[in-house]
């Protein structure tokens, strides 16, 4: 790893701050809508967790895997998120000064996507709606993301074993809800 | 092998940790069994589909809103929260602005309408514009027989205590219409005894159901 520099310390601290996160918006906006299933949930998670990281900038400068650290940073926040909706049936916003219009959350998942999506796709996703969000957490980041359950004991925080139990519960579930001629049909259909 | 114990080794040999007896074992139990083979082309075949599970991107402008959000609030004194919300996949937006300029005003906020689609869910925004700060606000919500609140079932009534800034305070609302009928939302915001009362009528169309 490259000494740092003079001048890289000499920058502002915002600038830092971009060009640290910049590349790993994205990133993380998707691991968001895998744990939330929803975009406009998955804007406010990111969202709060890039205000959280912001006073930390010194700290992420420090660190060598971003990425894996940036997860573990998100999961924390959604774990929160749960509970703080189970705890308050519905969140107030303080928007400051900015435009309400500006706020409106992306229409990424409108008409046009979902006819895109092959139709069974859309039966994965409405069974992951319905597992646990820890069930649905790990199994994403293992099986979609493509996560270790080594590394996943490290950004989620679990014991490998209880990671196991968790993934292979997950996976029954998924398999009862998504029967093998569902995936047959869908080669013919895009085949 | 029994097919008991291929299933309880099923997950481990898809994610290759098992070691080379356990995987001839397997190897030759899934030759004999075609039950197991089938469960285990079963569980490839849903491995390889959520491998190629695709995530929306975010949206134009996006980025670069989250991260100037993000340094101007460290910037500023006034901290915006942001807060999770009901989860939902939200088919439309619609933004109403709710002036509460002077809070404890006398006179009545006009009705204002919005239109909904039958059965699709749909977030409602409302900008609570606040003269001043207010601490444990109580904010109550009546909602009308046709429109459910996601999540709340059948619940028709809602109360709780919130604190206001100075400013925009945004509620979304994720509704869903159940029904035509026109009816109203009342939204009613109490604070040290005083209180202000907003209508929002609902349309309701039934678009959405007609080619079903």
């Amino acid at each position: 790893m490259p000494p740092v520099s003079p001048y890289r310390r000499a920058r502002p601290a915002t600038s830092n701050f971009e060009d640290l996160l910049r590349p790993q918006v994205e990133y993380l906006y998707r691991l968001a809508w895998r744990f939330t299933g929803s975009v406009a949930d998955a804007e406010d998670l990111v969202q709060d967790v890039l205000l959280k990281l912001y006073p930390r900038t010194q700290e992420l400068l420090k660190i060598e895997r971003l990425r894996p650290w940036l997860a573990r940073v998100l999961y924390r926040q959604y774990v929160d998120s749960v509970r703080q909706r189970a705890r308050s049936p519905i969140a107030t916003y303080a928007e400051g000064e900015d435009n309400p219009l500006d706020t409106l959350p992306a229409m990424t998942d409108g008409p046009e996507e979902h006819a895109e999506r092959s139709w069974w796709r859309e039966h994965i996703l409405a069974a992951l709606e319905r597992l646990n969000p820890e069930q649905r957490t790990v199994l994403t980041m293992h099986d979609v993301e493509g996560y270790s359950l080594e590394e996943l004991e490290t950004i989620l925080e679990a014991p490998l074993g209880t990671l196991k139990s968790r993934l292979h519960r997950a996976r029954q579930r998924l398999r009862a809800l998504l029967p093998m001629e569902l995936f047959s049909a869908g080669e013919r259909v895009n085949g | 092998m029994e097919c008991r114990d291929f299933t309880l080794q099923l997950d481990d040999y898809l994610d290759g940790r098992v070691d080379a007896v356990r995987q001839r074992s397997i190897q030759g139990h899934l030759e004999r069994c075609p039950n197991c083979r089938s469960r285990h082309q079963h569980a490839v075949a849903l491995q390889a589909a959520l491998r190629t599970l695709p995530a929306p991107t975010p949206h134009p402008g996006f980025v670069d809103q989250a991260l100037s959000r993000a340094t101007r609030a460290a910037l500023s004194s006034a901290h915006p929260t942001w807060r999770a919300v009901i989860g939902m996949a939200i088919a439309a937006t619609l933004v109403l602005g709710v002036a509460l300029g002077v809070f404890l005003a006398t006179q009545p906020s006009p009705v204002r309408t919005v239109a909904l689609t039958l059965e699709r869910p749909e977030t409602v925004r409302l900008i609570f514009n606040s003269a001043k700060p207010l601490q444990a606000a109580t904010l109550s919500l009546a909602l009308p027989e046709n429109v459910e609140l996601v999540g709340y079932g059948d619940r028709r009534e809602l109360s709780w205590q919130t604190d206001l800034r100075k400013g925009g305070n945004l509620l979304r609302l994720p509704l869903v219409a159940r029904g035509t009928a026109k009816d109203e939302l009342v939204a009613r915001l109490s604070h040290g005894g005083s209180s202000k009362t907003f209508r929002l009528k609902f349309e309701v169309d039934n678009a959405g159901k007609s080619g079903m």
